[in-house]
């Protein structure tokens, strides 16, 4: 089981509908969020990955059981999220966060992390960070990750402002990353 | 890259619906702008009455079962969809002149306008689908 913020019902339905009915679904859900598509329709696999495409939010993966695709699409406002500028000073690179002493913390959404994170990597979603800081050792070093380095660099800032000292932003972060991925999902 | 669509429906039967109606909607659902010229038999797809009873291509009426297990909505279910998903629907004037059809004769909502409208709308349309 996989967490998202919104479950859709659309089993059953052919072609457009689960299109539509996502498309509407969506419009309810705030930025950053996950919306989980139940759909029985084989066509929705490549038809909901293109649709995210084209409309500028995040597909994140599809899980088959028996016979009921799950879908994950993440939203995103495509006129704000990639030009936010990053102002955490310490920064370190993926090969870099790899190789050094410390944990990478992933605080993309939980289904980001179980669709691939590097292996290893803690997962605390971003919006969980400030209740679950007491997970994290401040004597570490921690190198916090996230897609494209936004909200990670959020995070670090968070983390400074919490008295963690060794903290780094991972640029670029999991879109610039091609090693080796850990699923929790088949 | 232009966000609009055109699609010329000119056929009026129940596979043309689907291509038209399918196609329209799958594209106002990732945000496009969507316009339909409908012309001759095309007009049958918004016709009040005509709507509800459009016709399998002969020999293939067969494909009433795979419709039903398919679950694929009924034509009117899909138009309506469209029209909330903001579509816009142009019903061709020498058409319906040639036909002796009015305004009233099609679904609420629509408008009606020659080919230089289509033309205007399509000019930077991509694409530009006919059925």
């Amino acid at each position: 089981m996989i967490k998202s913020d919104v479950q859709l019902d659309a089993k059953g339905l052919a072609c457009p509908m689960p299109i539509v009915k996502t498309k509407k679904a969506m419009g309810n859900l705030t930025e950053g969020q996950v919306l989980e598509i139940q759909a029985t329709d084989k066509g929705s696999v490549a038809d909901l990955a293109a649709w995210s495409k084209t409309v500028g939010h995040q597909y994140i993966g599809t899980n088959e059981e028996n016979g009921v695709f799950y879908h994950y699409i993440r939203k995103c406002n495509p006129e704000v999220s990639e030009a936010v500028e990053k102002s955490f000073e310490q920064t370190i690179s993926n090969e870099g966060a790899i190789k050094e002493e410390g944990i990478i913390l992933d605080v993309r959404e939980a289904a980001e992390y179980a669709f691939g994170h590097i292996p290893g990597a803690k997962s605390i979603p971003m919006g969980e960070l400030s209740e679950r800081m007491n997970e994290l050792d401040k004597a570490q070093t921690i190198y916090v990750i996230c897609r494209t380095g936004t909200r990670s660099d959020l995070a670090a800032q968070q983390l400074a402002k919490a008295g963690f000292t060794n903290v780094y932003n991972v640029l670029p972060g999991m879109s610039g990353y091609e090693g080796e991925l850990q699923k929790e999902v088949e | 890259m232009s966000n609009k669509v055109a699609i010329i429906a000119a056929n009026g039967g129940l596979f043309d619906a689907y291509k038209v109606f399918n196609i329209a909607t799958a594209a106002a659902a990732s945000d496009k702008e969507v316009q339909i010229f409908f012309t001759f038999e095309g007009l049958n797809l918004i016709h009040k009455q005509g709507m509800h009873a459009l016709e399998m291509p002969a020999g293939k009426e067969h494909f009433a079962e795979g419709f039903a297990k398919a679950n694929v909505p009924a034509i009117p279910q899909l138009l309506e969809m469209a029209q909330d998903l903001g579509v816009q629907f142009i019903a061709c004037q020498m058409t319906m002149d040639v036909m002796g059809l009015t305004k009233e004769d099609f679904v609420d909502g629509i408008s009606v306008g020659g080919a230089v409208t289509f033309l205007e709308y399509a000019k930077d349309a991509a694409p530009t689908l006919t059925f």
